[in-house]
């Protein structure tokens, strides 16, 4: 039966849903996904009719296109996230700087870095970037040490202050100063100093904190041929920001200024050795705690009556356990980043392996050590593991169609439209409800206005009734013998370990990670113009057997990463 | 001399009963309504405008719909009588005190763009016209990851930026609070209600000692002051550097920056008015006692000046607060969805508790008899009328305050299938401003809601 959706050109079938209760049915390998598109203002606006992901059709009844030559998308303008910005602040200063507030990111289309494109700073913001610079400025100069990260001569000398300004400046703005800025900035020294050129220099160092030349990444390009490309500064930003998550190390500056960065040896020279930085496992760490939407973990909330053994540390151990899994599957082993949804193993502290019920040998409340799942430990990938498992449910009872939707969205990237107005969203308990929650979902499908959409999202969600609110692993619920059988686009399967043996090697799994990677890395959602260069990753993907570390070098050589339309308004030349 | 004219027993004023057919009430503009304080109030103080937002509506009753009728369960919001000094609901009697005037049956008529689809969700559609009187964005709205955005700026921000509003300069022009750090999303336009436009949110201070030291913090000597305004000049003239290289959109989100710098350079050179600081104050778990805290904070901030508009989000839209403090085990989003009336019921009420322990501190009498709820009004609102069906129809207004003797305290307004903006437009005009409409999208209304402008 699984073999089913494997067979090379075998007619799957998917349930379209186009609206609910409108279920069609569709011929081909994927669900479809709505195409979205940015418009000529850059902002999103999604395509007015879905089409079958794979096509570049307008429609579904149009013949298929010869492939649309690639066109690069427009410039965005990205505000430092929070993270990249104290990054940058340790890799300049050093560590233990005082830290204030700043501004928190948001996550349009779950990622940070959308956010920071679109988004416009609040008043507090700008004042907390304000409060933050003038306080790290006087930290830095308050510390002979921290004060010879960045300046080692006396700024008394004119020649000392004007290769302090150059040098800050290049560091923080990521490019060389115009003679213009250097003026600027020495007469901000000049003029603040009063009798100690040292307090001149400080105010330097607190006005670049706050400028926008440093806050914002404002990469345009320069004329290439019949649109833009990045320059080589502005791509040492877009490769240090993306791979590291803070602004680009003075090697990485060296090699921009002999414009090395448009080549493609020198360009995956310096991907590779970025790579190879502690800051380059926290960056994809990052990436996909965005894409598994695990700030969302903070906001769970059990009632430890219930649950005995919850507690905020247990939500933190969860979080912790999918960044080892991801750097594990990611940089120790390398290889297959699907894994990550069926590997039968994990890392665990004691409370954890409480949890799963595993033995742990070395586990403690802070220490997390790998464990193997045997035959008799129900757990396979990050769908049988706490975090995904403890987000998707509610304080009193689990949610397939919460566990169903991000299946469908997150792992298949298909899309899931919203409940139609005036539909009865309710699930209350009468007297007469029947006692289980599938019961009480399926008497809910009966209103053909909601079967379409939960046929599609309940069945894949209905294979993890075996574990509860908190991930644990259960065979009844409220007295009843749980049924986890479901099915995943007529598949029908027993359980999530059923799940993760289909989905292991399901290359809508990769297409999906390749998408979400390119919108990361983007700012913004894919342009149509921009697909070949996306199918163009898949592929690479696909041929490095799903290696993320490939996909992220094969990202950065793209086109789509290193050629820009021209800012609008603009001719190209 | 302080005038103190003994107000007429509101309950015998206007006394009207409701059926199925909403009363129409047209008041005579009698002084008396207008209760204490009016005489002096106009000669003495701008008023200030604050908005009070909860989580999730009301709990549900026949006028919300058919489904909603189903279940016979009481209308414990609406008042039984119209009209001035009304018998407060059970769940308006927390909030009696402060003789708020409540206006019902008000819904959004905004229009509902078919597409992208979603638009209609009440949470996202009335989150959106509850605080700007528009629709949402159409332009990148996507109802499954949740993605939306304001086309228009919130009523708190369109008051601060008035040109009418403020006539000099002020401190912080606004302040923007919260209360309970339940988010329904991690995206962060879903855990603000200030938005400046598109894609511009004000995120609130969340906790009541981060405000205190926001607005109280100990101003810096004159000599760093000159410093950091000359440093602010530099980075002004980096900013119109970079101006140069952007796109149309890009150029208005540096513009918004700039903006924000040439405040904050007005700010550090600026002298703080003197105000008697409270002392600093702890963060409660307790959304009562919370935001009893963030009314005493903000309420120095009003009484001496150093700002005229503020808002507070007691939940954030959709809240997944747990209030098992009145015994509910469930989050709220998800109880009003599982059909809880009675746990709806009771945090309802303790949201009108909250409400209340946040204007004790407006409602204090100062050494002149009159309070600051008698200069200025805080306007309180929901994103819709119930969440168990997300109903947008009876969407709750509850207004607080006399606006220095504009506004009519303590009258009950029905207005069935209303437009929402009329309430909203009536409270604009109550500050002053002078606004010809208030609503976009098949909203716009010239019509004030009647009896309530003196």
């Amino acid at each position: 039966m699984r073999d089913l959706r494997r067979r090379g050109g075998a007619v799957v079938i998917a349930i379209a849903v186009l609206g609910c209760g409108e279920a069609r049915l569709e011929v081909g390998a994927t669900a479809p996904a709505r195409e979205v598109e940015a418009d000529a203002d850059g902002a999103f606006a999604p395509a007015p009719a879905p089409a079958p992901d794979g096509g570049e059709a307008a429609g579904d009844a149009a013949p298929p296109r010869p492939e649309a030559p690639f066109v690069p998308g427009e410039p965005v303008m990205p505000r430092l996230t929070a993270t990249q910005y104290r990054n940058t602040l340790t890799d300049v200063f050093g560590e233990d700087l005082p830290r204030t507030p700043v501004e928190p990111d948001t996550n349009p289309y779950l990622f940070y870095s959308i956010g920071a494109a679109t988004t416009e700073v609040s008043e507090t913001g700008v004042e907390q970037y304000a409060e933050a610079a003038f306080l790290v400025a006087e930290a830095v100069f308050a510390d002979p040490a921290r004060r010879a990260r960045v300046l080692t001569c006396e700024p008394a000398d004119e020649a000392c202050l004007d290769a302090y300004v150059r040098g800050l400046g290049r560091r923080l703005f990521r490019r060389p100063l115009g003679e213009d800025e250097v003026a600027q900035w020495l007469a901000v020294a000049r003029d603040t100093a009063g009798d100690d050129p040292l307090v001149g220099a400080e105010s330097v160092l607190a006005g670049m904190l706050q400028s926008p030349a440093f806050l914002y990444r404002a990469e345009v390009g320069e004329p290439a041929g019949a649109t833009n490309r990045y320059t080589s500064w502005e791509m040492a930003a877009r490769l240090a920001f993306l791979l590291t998550d803070a602004a680009p190390d003075d090697a990485l500056l060296d090699a921009a200024a002999r414009g090395e960065l448009l080549d493609d040896a020198s360009l995956e020279a310096h991907a590779r050795r970025l790579l190879e930085t502690p800051r380059a496992r926290e960056a994809v760490q990052a990436f996909f705690a965005q894409y598994f939407d695990l700030g969302g973990l903070r906001d769970v909330d059990l009632d430890p009556a219930q649950y005995p053994g919850f507690s905020p540390g247990l939500l933190r151990a969860m979080e912790t356990e999918v960044r080892l899994l991801v750097d594990d599957v990611v940089f120790r082993r390398g290889g297959d980043v699907r894994t990550l949804f069926s590997a039968p193993r994990a890392y665990v502290n004691r409370d954890l392996a409480a949890l799963y019920g595993v033995d742990a040998p070395g586990a403690t409340a802070t220490a997390f050590v790998p464990v193997e799942f045997g035959p008799e430990t129900p757990r396979a990938g990050l769908l049988t593991l706490g975090a995904f498992l403890t987000m998707n449910a509610h304080r009193t009872e689990t949610s397939p169609t919460l566990r169903g939707k991000f299946v469908r969205e997150r792992v298949l990237c298909q899309e899931v439209p919203p409940p139609p107005p005036d539909v009865d969203l309710n699930l209350e308990r009468r007297a007469d409800s029947p006692p289980t929650l599938r019961e009480r979902l399926e008497e809910h499908r009966s209103n053909p206005t909601c079967a379409g959409c939960h046929a599609f999202i309940d069945p894949p969600g209905f294979l993890f009734e075996h574990y509860d609110s908190m991930g644990r692993y259960r065979e009844t619920a409220e007295g009843h013998p749980i049924d986890s059988s479901g099915d995943l686009d007529g598949l029908p399967l027993t359980d999530a370990l059923d799940l993760a043996d289909v989905i292991a090697d399901d290359d809508r799994v990769g297409k999906c990670i390749a998408r979400q990677l390119f919108r990361y890395a983007s700012g913004r959602l894919e342009a149509r113009a921009e697909r070949p260069a996306l199918k163009a990753l898949e592929r690479a993907f696909a041929e490095s057997g799903y290696d993320f570390r490939a996909l992220l070098v094969a990202l950065v050589l793209s086109d789509a990463f290193r050629l820009v339309a021209p800012v609008s308004g603009e001719a190209p030349q | 001399m302080i005038i103190r004219s003994k107000p007429l027993s509101r309950r015998a004023f206007l006394r009207g009963t409701l059926g199925g057919v909403g009363v129409s009430l047209a008041l005579p503009a009698l002084e008396a309504m207008f209760g204490e304080g009016r005489a002096h109030a106009q000669e003495r103080r701008d008023p200030f405008f604050g908005v009070f937002y909860w989580a999730n509506g009301t709990p549900w009753h026949a006028r919300h719909g058919a489904a909603q009728a189903q279940g016979g369960y009481p209308d414990l919001w609406t008042p039984a009588a119209v009209g001035a000094g009304y018998a407060p609901s059970p769940l308006l009697e927390p909030m009696a005190r402060h003789r708020p005037t409540v206006i019902t049956g008000l819904e959004p008529h905004t229009e509902v763009p078919p597409s992208p689809p979603g638009q209609e969700d009440g949470h996202m559609r009335g989150f959106m016209v509850a605080l700007t009187g528009n629709r949402i964005r159409p332009d990148g709205f996507d109802h499954p990851s949740h993605t939306l955005t304001a086309l228009d700026p919130s009523l708190d921000q369109l008051v601060a930026k008035h040109p009418d509003f403020y006539r000099g300069p002020v401190r912080f022009r606004s302040l923007e609070v919260g209360v309970s750090r339940a988010r329904f999303h991690e995206y962060g336009h879903w855990n603000a209600i200030s938005y400046n436009g598109p894609d511009s949110t004000n995120l609130p201070v969340m906790s009541p000692s981060a405000l205190f030291d926001r607005v109280f913090s100990v101003p810096p000597g004159a000599d760093v002051v000159q410093r950091r305004a000359r440093v602010l000049d530099a980075v002004l003239a980096d900013a119109g550097r970079l101006r140069q290289r952007l796109g149309a959109r890009d150029r208005g989100r540096l513009d918004a920056h700039l903006t924000h710098v040439r405040s904050l350079q007005q700010r550090v050179e600026s002298v703080a008015p003197r105000c008697d600081a409270p002392g600093r104050p702890g963060d409660p778990e307790d959304l009562v006692d919370k935001a009893r805290l963030m009314g005493e904070l903000l309420g120095v901030a009003v009484g001496c000046g150093l700002t005229r508009v503020f808002s507070l989000m007691l939940t954030s839209p959709a809240s997944t607060h747990v209030f098992s403090n009145v015994g509910v085990p469930e989050e709220m989003h998800k109880t009003c969805h599982d059909g809880h009336w009675e746990r709806v019921r009771a945090i309802t009420h303790y949201h009108m508790q909250a409400f209340a322990a946040f204007l004790d501190a407006f409602a204090r009498p100062e050494p002149d008899g009159t309070t600051l709820l008698d200069h200025g009004l805080v306007y309180g609102t929901s994103e819709y009328g119930e969440g168990w069906q997300h109903s947008v129809k009876e969407l709750p207004v509850l207004i607080a305050g006399g606006a220095g003797g504009r506004f009519a305290r303590g009258v009950h307004v029905r207005e069935p299938d209303g437009n929402l903006c009329r309430a909203q437009l009536t409270a604009l005009r109550a500050i002053g401003l002078d606004l010809p409409s208030f609503g976009k999208s098949g909203a716009e209304t010239a019509d004030v809601l009647p009896g309530l402008l003196a």
